[in-house]
């Protein structure tokens, strides 16, 4: 049967489309009349997929931060746990991949290199408002520490195997820089206001790069690989306030991180699943939330000593960029994350800390500046900046102690350290 | 093997039970093991249940003095009616530390006949602080001399913004320490004490004197005293010391110091002053040490900080817990005491020696000042050391991390309540003793 179509007996006086293709371009833009067209939320399509993702992310970048923190670490996968102390061969070279981290030897110009500080340390003190008077009190200080831990204080056993580091060089360490901390406070009125942490612990989780599943009901298609850091350093002072940045964002443009195309598992790096925590030491609450400086101790299993025993000596320094790239990676990172900043909202300013390793005898200095945290496959494809990680060789602090005397203390080495503790703003 | 353990082995091998161990050495009232009640393991299910029959004695050996035992040793093999060879304990021809056996008591080098009474950081006196005040001839007094409190008051000597800092430290060991919803209790007192510690020591750019101390733990004090007629030690790690370069000043005037002769000990008769003490037999007279050797730049003790254990086979009540610090300043100052003037007892020191003590559980305080005035402790009249005490001082009420609800009515709010700013006044009092 013939549809019939029943015109109205009545036509508009004007047709409204036509009327308004004729003003399209002198009116003023109106409303849209329809919603944007976008892919369907609950489809079984990837389109879905994408559209979920976007509105996950649109949903967490408009959260306040605890929301935020709890909405990125909420599920729990399989992860990468990665170790800052490890004694896989060449980690420094992995963990840099890992965190995109370029090394840079040495220190920056805000600190003078350890060998001009020796030479002139006559002329020009290193640190412009410690004078030499002040410094000599500063070097006795450290000597009454070395004496008062290794030689004043009476032990009635060695300690036992593998303990050395723990009995012995741990406190010696929480007493130096309590002491150098408190010593240091009338020239650097920030570290009045900070917060000196014993053993805490610092955790942090990220995703980087992508993997094919190779098996089960999900075969062949990507999942992105995440990490996950819990670090646990000897000490660590955290201020109110942030330290400045050593280098430009745009000067890290131009550095060289170490690309690895094996798998993590292949370093050798294990998976492991359970809370995903990003902490740096204290929670959200705190006012001290950023970070100034972290000390480390290099436990028995991996002192130089026993290393050079198993004719390994060649990784003593790799572990120790390593510890520093790794830890100071998630302090950094978390710091970042209290503030809000994540992998779609990447860092507006760098954060900035500083690390000490040490096992009793020689000291190592690293600074790290973190300069973005996109590291995911989507946000890195086109993010030029790197993070920054400068570190110096190992310095010896003393020879040893003998008589009731310290033999062979070095002056470069106590320079750095109170360098590193003058650190503030420049305000 | 032990003879007594032999015989269990042997009568419970057949029940073949790891079980029957735990049980196997069953007391009667008198404490000594009984044989109507041994061997009877209810623990367990009937079948080991069972009553094991009685032991029998073995033959009583005659020991003929000049007659030769005619034995099978020579043959090499168990021949039945002639005895067994009896041989010398065979003993290795050098030393292995895996495989020593300590002798007996009495053969120590250092066995003496008369018993020692030892005070360790394990000890829980019963009669609390009465016993440690009898054992140390001290006159206990409760609470602080006010001229030490009124230290605090002073406006040069507070930090800025004192009670925020102190509320932030606070919150931080109770709250915001971990990534769990709240931190342990040995963990939280730990790090309060370092928190409070950490505010304190920030003062050292306005008093200099502040920076003439170090902080050391793990040192192993000794001291010995008599006390009438016995010996009485104190050994071991208590915690936390402050050590300065500088001596405390006297609390107390001389005036005073001598009235306290006439004042008589608080005696708890029928219970012996020794009761819980740790009794030995293998001890050094004479071991005094302060716990570092040598020329040490910071010989006088300050402040002795104690922290409740976390062990729980030693956990210490209020009362023995202030004992505990009685006993260990006392230790401290006589330890130096003996340094200084020698061990021969002296009935007036004439510099008497200052020590202060702060304990905490994480949330109450006690706070002591120990003065030091004589060394002739062996008479229960004469001079007396004296100590100031003061007792369950709260820094807060309540550290909630969830509100207290009871019958939908909020109780306890979340979070920090009821904060006492008095108790950290004392507290940095007690610190800048000696340097403000």
């Amino acid at each position: 049967m013939a549809t019939r179509i029943r015109l109205p007996l009545l036509l508009p006086r004007s047709f409204p489309p036509l009327r308004s293709l004729k003003h399209v371009h002198t009116e003023a833009v109106k409303e849209p009349q329809y919603p944007p067209i976008v892919a369907s939320l609950t489809a079984k399509s990837k389109s879905a997929r994408l559209r979920q993702n976007e509105e996950r992310i649109k949903l967490i970048s408009s959260s306040p931060v605890e929301e935020k923190l709890s909405l990125i670490t909420r599920i729990q996968r399989m992860k990468f746990v990665v170790y800052p102390q490890t004694f896989s061969r060449n980690p420094d070279r992995w963990y840099q991949h890992f965190t995109k981290t370029a090394y840079i030897p040495g220190l920056p110009e805000k600190f003078n290199p350890a060998t001009e500080g020796s030479q002139l340390a006559t002329d020009q003190p290193a640190v412009p408002e410690i004078d030499d008077a002040a410094f000599n009190e500063i070097r006795d200080l450290v000597t009454r520490v070395i004496l008062h831990e290794h030689w004043h204080k009476m032990r009635k056993r060695q300690p036992f195997l593998y303990k050395h580091q723990e009995q012995v060089v741990g406190p010696f360490l929480k007493t130096l820089v309590s002491e150098l901390t408190y010593n240091l406070a009338k020239y650097n009125p920030l570290l009045r206001l900070s917060s000196l942490d014993l053993s805490p612990q610092v955790n942090f989780y990220w995703r980087r790069g992508k993997r094919i599943i190779p098996k089960g009901h999900r075969r062949g298609r990507q999942e992105p690989i995440r990490f996950q850091i819990d670090d646990h350093p000897h000490s660590q002072i955290r201020i109110p306030q942030q330290l400045p940045q050593f280098a430009p964002l745009e000067a890290s443009y131009t550095a060289e991180v170490p690309e690895i195309h094996l798998a993590p598992n292949m370093m050798p790096l294990f998976r492991r699943q359970y809370d995903n925590n990003i902490f740096t030491g204290a929670k959200l609450p705190d006012p001290a939330c950023y970070g100034h400086t972290q000390f480390h101790l290099v436990p028995d299993r991996y002192h130089r000593d026993r290393l050079a025993r198993q004719q390994h000596s060649d990784q003593v320094e790799p572990f120790l960029r390593a510890n520093a790239a790794a830890s100071l990676f998630a302090w950094t990172g978390a710091q970042a994350m209290y503030q809000g900043f994540w992998d779609y909202q990447d860092v507006s300013r760098p954060f900035v800390s500083q690390a000490v390793i040490t096992d009793g005898h020689f000291f190592s200095f690293f600074c790290y500046q973190l300069n973005t945290l996109a590291l995911s496959v989507e946000t890195d494809a086109n993010n030029p900046r790197k993070n920054l990680l400068w570190g110096t060789e190992s310095l010896r602090l003393y020879e040893g102690v003998q008589d009731g005397a310290v033999v062979g203390l070095d002056d470069c080495v106590i320079r750095l350290l109170v360098q590193f503790l003058m650190n503030r703003p420049h305000s | 093997m032990l003879p007594e353990a032999t015989r269990y082995l042997k009568a419970t091998v057949s029940l073949f039970s790891p079980n029957v161990f735990l049980n196997a050495s069953k007391l009667s009232a008198h404490g000594a093991p009984s044989s109507l009640q041994t061997r009877r393991n209810l623990r367990v299910s009937h079948c080991f249940a069972a009553r094991v029959p009685p032991q029998k004695k073995p033959r009583e050996k005659v020991e003929i003095p000049g007659l030769e035992m005619v034995t099978y040793g020579d043959r090499m093999h168990y021949v039945p009616g002639l005895a067994k060879p009896v041989y010398p304990p065979w003993e290795m021809s050098f030393k292995d530390p895996r495989y020593y056996r300590s002798p007996p008591a009495q053969e120590m080098a250092l066995y003496k006949d008369k018993p020692c009474y030892v005070f360790n950081q394990r000890t829980s006196i019963l009669e609390g602080v009465r016993q440690a005040a009898w054992l140390t001839k001290t006159h206990v007094r409760p609470g602080l001399l006010p001229h030490l409190v009124s230290l605090a008051a002073k406006p040069e000597n507070q930090l800025p913004d004192q009670d925020e800092h102190v509320q932030n430290a606070i919150k931080h060991s109770r709250f915001w320490d971990t990534t769990e919803p709240r931190p342990r209790k040995e963990k939280y007192s730990n790090t309060l004490l370092l928190n409070l510690l950490h505010l304190c020591a920030t003062l050292q750019p306005t008093h200099p004197a502040v920076g003439r101390r170090i902080l050391a733990e793990n040192y192993s004090l000794a001291a010995t005293w008599k006390r009438g007629e016995d010996l009485f030690q104190i050994r071991g790690r208590n915690g936390l010391l402050h050590c300065s370069m500088d001596p405390l000043p006297r609390i107390c005037g001389e005036q005073e110091v001598l009235e306290t002769s006439d004042q008589v000990l608080e005696s708890f008769y029928p219970v012996s002053p020794t009761i819980d003490l740790q009794q030995v037999s293998v001890y050094k007279e004479e071991m005094n040490c302060t716990g570092f050797r040598g020329e040490y730049p910071y010989p006088h003790a300050h402040t002795l900080y104690f922290l409740e254990t976390s062990d729980p086979n030693c956990q210490l009540r209020p009362e023995q817990f202030r004992a505990k610090m009685i006993m260990f300043t006392f230790g401290n100052a006589l330890a130096r005491a003996h340094k200084l003037y020698g061990t021969q007892p002296q009935s007036l020191l004439e510099r008497p020696i200052t020590v202060q003590a702060v304990g905490t559980n994480g949330r109450i305080f006690q706070f002591l000042v120990f003065q030091l005035n004589t060394t002739d402790l062996s008479g229960d009249d004469g001079i007396k050391n004296q100590a100031w005490l003061d007792e369950d001082v709260e820094l807060y009420d309540f550290a909630k991390v969830r509100p207290f609800i009871k019958r939908k009515e909020v109780k306890v709010p979340a979070g920090l309540a009821g904060y006492k700013p008095e108790t950290f006044s004392k507290f940095l009092a007690l610190y800048l003793h000696g340097a403000a």
